[in-house]
């Protein structure tokens, strides 16, 4: 039955989390699905209020504050994980910071901040539980870039370097591993609101009128994807970032 | 629930293309996820054997043998369509061909042997035929402020393959059809997306049905060039296209939905020229 292979059940999956309310959203879906998840971030109470989610689903939830950008905290979250459920089947790397400043105004503490939150640690995370996946020959990575990740915005050129960076990573890693059965991919959301909006409000907002679909997106508008590259039913595809966006993109 | 917004209960699907392969594969997917079912292509029997597998899955199927480069018969097939069930929610535009009735184990015409009657087949079957149906559909989704396009390009609508000029143009040009409807349509409540499979396994495609051994040699002979070493089963492509046609994917439109093993990231398999590399 098709939708069975939508099926997370048994899985556990590992999720970085910047605050940003998308790991929110993508702890959620994967629970639905049937996943447990581990929630790893620097904002504790973020941490928390996705743990309360996922309880609610009936789901077993662990939260492990720390700071993404450190290797050694990295491979503390995958230990803590092994630790309490015994294998990572999932990794969805979440974390990642928008900044934008007239490029001669960046310094170079911006530039690594930037860089370090938001491709430093795909990196790092990728790497410790990569080498876990690659034991056991399993697992789903699922990277979230942009629509920054191939077009250029004024202002935005460290951000833009950032989401390219993950893009090329995702790529790269996933032929790297394609025949170790980790499929590696990305999505690429358009210009999407944290907080819930109405269909109206999302309609009235002023870079609606440059989206095809007239709206900005929700984040629980990419759930449905995530659950399909993290589960059997996206078997065949790897080394791919898929872009949300309302269109967008289709402008080139 | 997330996976609730998968589900088709309801819905009106027209597959062209639906008798082999990967329509066949999608329209049990679409079934199975709720869907009842309208199968155009050319060959009946073909056709009747998904519709079975569709009624057994508890859903209405209707056989309308169409040839989709021929307008007046998709027109008629539309409208039929209309007529028996009220509506057409979702189309996939998945009717093509890789080459005319040699088959893909024959070895592809020089450039200057290709005739305009090839031509015109190729360019046909897979472009101009998902530009008749989609034209004969959206007047009517438009009026119901809702429906979905799924077109099925290919990996050679991105990249080129030598002397596959028919092919790499034809599903080039679906895949800018995509783009040209999401556009004009986004704001009457249509998604038009693309799927680009890589190499999936066909049997049909070949000029004759082929031993189990000679299967098996084929799928391994091409596997070898796919990142994930494999060639793909047409029922992987079954939930990316009830994905797509599905409330779950309605912010996607425009986009272009990859699903090859590897492939299309790699940048070198497969062209027939090299094994694959590493550094």
């Amino acid at each position: 039955m098709v939708i069975n292979k939508f099926g997370l059940k048994g899985e556990v999956a590992l999720i970085t989390d910047a605050g940003r309310g998308l790991s929110k959203v993508v702890a959620s879906a994967l629970g639905e699905a049937g996943a447990d998840v581990v929630v790893a971030g620097g904002n504790t109470s973020a941490l928390g209020q996705i743990a309360t989610e996922v309880h609610k689903l009936g789901r077993k939830v662990l939260t492990v504050p720390a700071d993404i950008t450190k290797p050694q905290q990295v491979q503390n979250i995958v230990q803590k994980t092994l630790s309490d459920f015994g294998k990572i089947d999932i990794l969805v790397n979440c974390a990642g910071v928008e900044f934008a400043k007239p490029l001669p105004d960046v310094t170079e503490e911006e530039w690594h901040r930037v860089i370090d939150t938001n491709l430093t640690s795909v990196f790092l995370c990728s790497r410790a539980v990569g080498r876990h996946m690659l034991e056991r020959k399993k697992g789903r990575i699922i990277n979230m870039a942009s629509g920054l990740a191939r077009r250029g915005v004024s202002n935005l050129a460290v951000y833009c370097a950032s989401m390219g960076g993950i893009m090329q990573f995702t790529k790269a890693l996933a032929i790297e591993w394609a025949r170790e059965n980790i499929a590696v991919n990305g999505i690429g959301p358009g210009w999407f609101s944290e907080k819930v909006m109405s269909k109206e409000e999302a309609e009235k907002d002023p870079l609606a009128r440059y989206i095809p679909l007239r709206r900005k997106g929700q984040l629980t508008d990419l759930a449905a994807l995530v659950v399909y590259l993290a589960s059997d039913a996206g078997s065949y595809v790897t080394g791919q970032t898929f872009f949300i966006d309302g269109g967008v993109m289709a402008h080139g | 629930m997330v996976l609730d917004k998968l589900c088709l209960e309801g819905r009106t699907a027209i597959v062209t293309g639906g008798g082999t392969g990967l329509g066949r594969a999608m329209s049990i997917a679409l079934a199975e996820a709720g869907a009842d079912l309208i199968l155009a292509a050319r060959r009946v029997e073909r056709l009747e054997e998904t519709a079975s597998e569709v009624r057994k899955r508890g859903r209405r199927a209707l056989v309308i043998p169409t040839d989709v480069t021929k307008s007046r018969q998709v027109n008629q097939m539309v409208a039929r369509t209309i007529s028996e069930f009220g509506k057409v929610d979702i189309l996939v535009n998945n009717a093509g061909i890789v080459r005319g009735l040699e088959g893909i184990d024959a070895t592809p015409k020089q450039l200057w042997e290709i005739t305009d009657h090839d031509w015109h087949l190729g360019i046909d079957t897979n472009l101009t035929g998902a530009f008749f149906c989609s034209r004969a559909v959206v007047k009517h989704m438009v009026e119901r402020k809702k429906g979905k396009i799924i077109n099925i390009a290919s990996g050679f609508g991105l990249r080129g393959l030598r002397n596959e000029f028919m092919y790499c143009c034809g599903k080039g040009g679906v895949i800018q059809l995509t783009r040209v409807l999401a556009l004009t349509f986004a704001r009457d409540g249509i998604n038009a997306n693309c799927i680009a499979p890589g190499l999936i396994w066909h049997p049909d495609q070949y000029s004759r049905p082929l031993s189990e051994e000679e299967v098996k040699e084929s799928k391994e002979a091409k596997g070898r060039f796919i990142p994930n070493g494999r060639v793909g089963e047409a029922h992987e492509v079954g939930p990316l296209a009830v994905f797509l046609a599905s409330d779950a994917s309605d912010y996607a439109t425009g986009g272009v939905f990859i699903i090859d093993g590897g492939a299309l990231s790699a940048g070198y398999a497969p062209t027939g020229y090299a094994p694959l590399i590493t550094i």
